[in-house]
Formats: C-alpha cells, sequence, structure tokens
C-alpha cells in the first residue's frame, strides 16, 4: 500500500478511476435488466439475468475490496480473516442447498383445494 | 500504560492492533449478512405467491448506489489527505463522504415512505389491487359515504379500509383493554350523541367487583341489604365507583365508560386472584401436609387424589372475579373499527366482533367497503391457483369478482383489460417475430408471467393516454405513451397531472366479504417486503453507524491531528474500510432487490 505522499498521490488517480468503473458497470447491471434489447436468456427476468446481474456485482465488489479496501497490498492475516468470513458466509448461502436435498412435499390430492374461491369454479364446457 | 502497536504495525502480523480489529469484525459481518441473503435465497425459492420480481421503482436505488460508490471515493480521499498532511483537504472530503450518507439515508426514508403509504388488498378470489386508499365518513345510520378533495365532510373522515360496526354493547377485557381504541370509541360515541354506559347483571342494581373476602359474599341476604344501601346512597352518574369493604368497587348500572373505571376494575380483579390464589394455595398446602403424615410409606402420585383441592374446601373463602365489564350504547350507533384492531375475520352480516385486546362487540356489521384508487391489477396469484386447480386461467380471471355486474366500476376495468390483451397479443407476435420459433413450432420467447397478469400503474396511464388518443397497441405512437424510468420517482404517482386528467387509476369498492387480506405494503404483507426490510433496514442501520464515526472524526479530531497525524490516518482508514464494506453490500443489495 502506497504509504509516502509521493506514492499516495499516485494512488489518488487509480481510486478516480475505479470509481469510474464502478458507476459504468452499475449503469451496465440496470441496462441489463430493464433494456429489452439486452434481455439475455429467455424474455424477462430469468437465471441468465440473476447469473450476469450477480457476475457483474461480484466484480465491483472485488474492485472495491481490492483497491479501495487496500487488498492487493494487504498482509496474508488479515487474507485468512477474509477467506474465513466468506467461507463462513458462502457455507450459510450453501445452506440452501438443503431447498434441493430435502423438498416441502406437497400432497396429491386434487379435491378440496381448501381456500380457492367457490366462484371461481367455473362450468366446463 | 501505553497501547503498543496503535500507530506502527507489529512486526510478525504487520498491521496495527485497530486493522486487525476491523477485519475480524467485518469477516462477522460478512457472516452476518450471508445469513440474511440465504434467507432471502430461501424464502424466494419456496415461495407460493408469484414472487414480486422487479417490483421496486428502480431510480431511487441506482442514485443511492451511485452515492455510496461516490462516497467510497471520498473516504479514501479523506483518509488519503491526512496521510499527505492536509487537513483542510480530509475535513472537506469526509464532509462529502456524510452528506452522501445522508442523501442516502433521505432516499431510503422516501421509498420506506412511499411503501408505508401504499395500499394491497388480496381478495378472496386472489385478485390483488394496489393504490391509494380513500377517505369516507359515516352517516348516523352507518351508511358509508367516500370523501374526495374538495368535499366537506359531515363528520370525521377516516381512512376507507376499516370495518364499521354498529355496537348494542361493547365487552371489555379488564386486562387487555387498550386505552387508544376506547378512547376513539368514546369520541366517536359522543359524536354521534351516543352513551356508553355500565350494564348491569340481572337482579342487581349494579355490578360488584371484590378484590378481597368481603364478610357479606358468603351471606345473600347481607349482600343484598348492602346493595340496597349503597345503591340508596350513591346511585348517581357523578359518583362512578364507591368502595364497599376493601379493596371493593360498586358500578351503578348506566356508569358511564371511562379507561380509569376499567383500570380501577382491573386492580380488583387482580387483587381477588391473588386473594383466591393465596387462600388456594394454603389449603392445597395443608391437604398435602395431611396426606403426607397419613400414608408417610407412599409416592405423590398415590396420595395426590386425597389432596385435590374440592369447591367445599374453599367454601365462603374466595370471591367472584369478573374478569370483563360490558358496557351498552344507548342509543346503538355505528363504530369505525381500524381493520388492524380485528382479531379475526368478521363475516358478512356477523351480530359480533372481537378485537386484538379482547374487546368483543354485540351489534350488527354494517356496509364496510375498502374504498381505493387503484394503480394496479395483479391476477398472477389467482392465474397460479387456477393452473393448479387445473382451469383455464384466462377464464378464471375474466370470470372473476373485479369484472362482474356485482362490481359497479367493472366497464373501466373491462376496458383496460381488453386493452391489457391486446398489448400482450401484439407483444407475443412482436416476439415471434424477433426470435422466430423452434423445431416444434413453439415460440423460442414468450411473455412473462408478470406482463401477461398484472396490469401495473405505468400500464393503466399509458392505457389512459391511448384510449384519450385513439392509439392502440401494436400501433407505433402507443409504446411513447409509456411512462418513463424517471415518473413516479418511488412509484406510482397518483398526483400526476397526466392521471388526474384522464382519470387514469380506476376507482373500486372491495365489499368486506371480499377483503381476505388488506395491508400496506409492509413486511406483513408478503415474504418479500419482509426480507426487503430486513435487508435493507439492516443496511441503512450501517450506513447510519459508519456516518456517525466518520462524523465524529470529522468534528472531534483536530487534536490528535497535531499531536499525532498518523493515528489519526490510522483511524480514518479503519472506519473507512467499514464504509467500504457498507457500500459492498449494497453492491449486491441493489441487484438482488431491485432488478431480480
Amino acid at each position: 500500500m502506497a504509504d509516502t505522499p509521493e506514492e499516495i498521490k499516485k494512488e489518488q488517480k487509480k481510486y478516480l478511476l475505479i470509481g469510474l468503473i464502478l458507476f459504468i458497470f452499475t449503469i451496465v447491471t440496470v441496462a441489463v435488466a430493464t433494456v429489452p434489447a439486452l434481455d439475455f436468456g429467455k424474455h424477462g427476468f430469468d437465471a441468465w439475468d440473476a447469473i450476469i446481474g450477480l457476475c457483474i456485482a461480484s466484480v465491483k465488489a472485488t474492485l472495491v475490496a481490492l483497491i479501495f479496501m487496500h487488498l492487493n497490498h494487504e498482509k496474508k492475516s488479515i487474507y485468512l480473516f477474509i477467506v474465513l468470513g466468506v467461507l463462513g458466509g458462502l457455507s450459510l448461502i450453501g445452506l440452501t442447498g438443503w431447498a434441493f436435498i430435502d423438498p416441502i412435499e406437497y400432497g396429491t390430492a386434487t379435491e378440496g383445494t381448501g381456500f380457492f374461491s367457490p366462484e371461481l369454479v367455473i362450468e366446463e364446457e | 500504560m501505553e497501547i503498543p502497536y496503535t500507530v506502527t504495525a507489529r512486526k510478525d502480523t504487520g498491521l496495527f492492533n485497530a486493522k486487525v480489529g476491523i477485519w475480524l469484525f467485518l469477516a462477522s459481518e460478512v457472516m452476518l449478512f450471508g445469513g440474511l441473503f440465504s434467507g432471502y435465497v430461501f424464502l424466494r425459492i419456496y415461495a407460493d405467491y408469484p414472487w414480486p420480481e422487479r417490483a421496486l421503482p428502480v431510480l431511487p436505488g441506482l442514485i443511492n448506489t451511485f452515492v455510496l460508490i461516490g462516497s467510497s471515493v471520498t473516504v479514501v480521499f479523506a483518509w488519503a489527505a491526512l496521510k499527505m498532511r492536509q487537513w483542510r483537504r480530509f475535513q472537506f472530503f469526509m464532509a462529502i463522504t456524510i452528506a452522501c450518507a445522508g442523501i442516502f439515508m433521505v432516499l431510503k426514508g422516501l421509498e420506506y415512505n412511499a411503501k408505508w403509504n401504499h395500499q394491497a388488498v388480496r381478495m378472496d378470489d386472489f385478485t390483488i389491487v394496489e393504490g391509494h386508499t380513500h377517505k369516507a365518513v359515516i352517516d348516523e345510520h352507518g351508511h358509508f359515504h367516500e370523501v374526495h378533495e374538495g368535499d366537506d365532510p359531515h363528520g370525521t373522515p377516516f381512512k376507507a379500509n376499516a370495518v364499521i360496526f354498529k355496537a348494542e354493547r361493547v365487552s371489555f377485557s379488564l386486562v387487555r383493554a387498550h386505552e387508544p381504541w376506547i378512547d376513539s370509541m368514546l369520541s366517536q360515541a359522543e359524536e354521534r350523541h351516543s352513551k356508553l354506559g355500565a350494564q348491569k347483571q340481572k337482579g342487581t342494581t349494579g355490578i360488584f367487583l371484590y378484590g378481597a373476602l368481603v364478610d357479606f359474599e358468603a351471606d345473600a341476604d347481607k349482600r343484598k341489604a348492602a346493595e340496597e344501601d349503597i345503591v340508596k346512597e350513591y346511585q348517581t352518574a357523578e359518583k362512578i365507583a364507591r368502595k364497599i369493604g376493601e379493596r371493593s368497587l360498586y358500578i351503578p348500572d348506566g356508569t358511564p365508560l371511562s379507561y380509569a373505571l376499567l383500570k380501577k376494575a382491573r386492580e380488583i380483579f387482580i387483587a381477588g386472584r391473588a386473594h383466591n390464589a393465596e387462600i388456594r394455595t394454603g389449603i392445597l398446602r395443608t391437604k398435602w401436609k395431611d396426606a403426607h403424615a397419613n400414608h408417610p410409606d407412599k409416592g405423590n402420585w398415590e396420595i395426590a387424589d386425597e389432596a385435590k383441592i374440592t369447591p367445599e374446601d374453599t367454601a365462603g373463602q374466595i370471591v367472584k372475579v369478573i374478569s370483563t365489564l360490558a358496557f351498552g350504547m344507548d342509543p346503538p350507533v355505528p363504530l369505525v373499527l381500524n381493520r388492524s384492531w380485528i382479531k379475526r375475520p368478521i363475516p358478512a352480516k356477523a351480530k359480533q366482533a372481537e378485537l386484538r385486546d379482547d374487546t368483543t362487540l354485540a351489534g350488527a356489521l354494517q356496509d364496510s367497503p375498502l374504498a381505493l384508487a387503484v394503480d394496479a391489477v395483479d391476477f398472477r396469484w389467482m392465474a397460479q391457483k387456477a393452473i393448479e386447480a387445473d382451469k383455464d386461467p384466462m377464464k378464471v380471471i375474466e370470470s372473476s369478482w373485479i369484472f362482474s355486474d356485482k362490481n359497479e366500476h367493472a366497464a373501466e376495468y373491462k376496458k383496460l383489460w381488453k386493452m391489457h390483451k391486446k398489448r400482450i397479443e401484439k407483444l407475443e407476435e412482436h416476439l415471434v417475430e424477433k426470435y422466430k420459433r423452434d423445431k416444434l413450432g413453439n415460440p423460442k420467447r414468450v411473455s412473462t408471467e408478470t406482463e401477461r397478469y398484472r396490469m401495473g400503474w405505468k400500464d393503466l396511464l399509458q392505457y389512459a393516454k391511448a384510449g384519450e388518443e385513439g392509439v392502440s397497441p401494436g400501433e407505433e405512437k402507443f409504446d411513447d405513451l409509456r411512462p418513463s424510468m424517471t415518473d413516479g420517482f418511488t412509484g406510482p404517482d397518483h398526483k400526476n397531472a397526466d392521471v388526474k386528467r384522464l382519470h387514469a387509476f380506476p376507482e373500486l369498492k372491495v365489499p368486506h366479504e371480499k377483503v381476505a387480506m388488506a395491508s400496506a405494503f409492509t413486511p406483513k404483507w408478503n415474504t418479500y417486503y419482509a426480507i426487503y426490510f430486513t435487508l435493507t433496514g439492516l443496511h441503512g442501520l450501517h450506513v447510519i453507524g459508519g456516518a456517525l464515526v466518520l462524523g465524529y472524526y470529522l468534528l472531534f479530531s483536530k487534536g490528535l491531528y497535531r499531536r499525532n497525524p498518523e493515528w489519526l490516518a490510522n483511524r480514518v482508514e479503519v472506519g473507512g474500510l467499514f464504509w467500504h464494506f457498507v457500500d459492498l453490500i449494497w453492491i449486491f443489495l441493489f441487484p438482488i432487490l431491485y432488478l431480480m
């Protein structure tokens, strides 16, 4: 990390540049989600839009961490904290895997849909 | 003792103390937000209702993203200024950072406010309508009248999302009665020239509450004599209550309702309960002692029958406690009950209503529609239910209440729906034209469920404009009539000139029995808003916390700067690290909550 005034002066240009890149990426994220011509995958929101949106967000987050938070110059021990923290966070998100391993099982009965309004049961032709 | 490594780095780790601390803290924060993001994913995967994807207005979120990124740049500039020993420059950039935090919170506040003031209604057939609730008044017969801008209402207007109940008798739980609700009922009764007076029990002249054993409780003749004495002496409207014996209260028939009276009665109820408990405990204690003495070799479970307490044991010793007090309305008048007070659904023609503080009203439910100007009609859930029940969603939608003769505004909705269907038809044609069909002849891209089954506020305004100009979907000009991203900054704009002129947001009166759930866009409306408020609320608290710390450096650090500027630079670096983290979280929150 820059420590002398001269070095820091140089660094400031980099910070501005990164800020600009983050601005541009933000516009790209919004454009991908709102401009029909940039709609990936199926029409409207789908998994592809989620993947692209999260990828851009991850790139932005990495830039913030590396440059603004000076991780690119940081000591080893800091990386250890972060790796542990991120692993902890990811494992919590990984818990959502239970939704696939052990899904909620719905009954198969079709009769008596319960609170479905009787008014909606229209005559079959 | 001086703490080492506040300014210089430790040789083995290469870090100063605060940096180790902040990184450990940030690691724990990653896990905290990781857990909440996990919760979001879970809720979304298993939502049993159509998830409100891309439901929030993008612009405030986008501006907030720019604001936070900008503040991340300025905070690092502030730190760099300290490193270069430029105090003025530090102050300048730090002030901008804190101003950014302020802008962020103001925008967040505007966004929250729009949610809290936006009404959503789920009908019993799963039609969802959103909009702005009207004000209304009721006349002396309890008839509902909407109040519009410029009207001169007779009576106090209320939000037209209430239950109107003509009460003959209201019973209050002494323990749970909620003062503001009682005050509201009292002022409504007064406004309608009615009185709430205590209702006596059969065969008495008033209500006696006994907090402790009064000697005549066991003796009916003595009690009657005492009652007669009291009636002679005290039965006047001014003397609400009078002590007879220790901690007892006499409430003559017709005593006006007040919270103070209920509070006094509660004290006596609690005292009576305490007295009875004491007597029962004493009797039980003696009984168990005796039983143990009679059967020294037996276990507790074998002698339990012998130690049982019976009504005969307590006869003449315990007092009768009253936990509710009933008041009659004379004459019976309609009361406006806020929907949030209601404990359980009140069916049409109900003779009784129960409030969450266990107050029970006996009387008759009046016509209590929920009247609103609708800015969105959403059939997605209905379509989902129809598909689950193996019905054609379009048929189910078109035979629903909103399009039926029972809805006095049905014609407007039919007209809008007709244009909506036409628009979707044209969209589908366009998608086939542009993306073609697959080998099986199915279109490669189709309209989304949201497009098909939901008419949002931008749709409604677009259709109204199209109707005015005689443009129909598919014509080039139709697309130009759509409101842009900058229209309606935090959501549907009911004050928009075009909306008002064209009456673009149609009226609706949802009958009481059709309202399955009514809510503002708060956590109770659905799990999406629950997790939205949790995530953004926690993030907002981080913004406030961060701004406070950075503000402290800005305002109270001149002394430290003079003594030891490097130390201050280290502090600002650590505060800045937290600030970048707050930005980093928002970088994920924005696309997840606003764009997906």
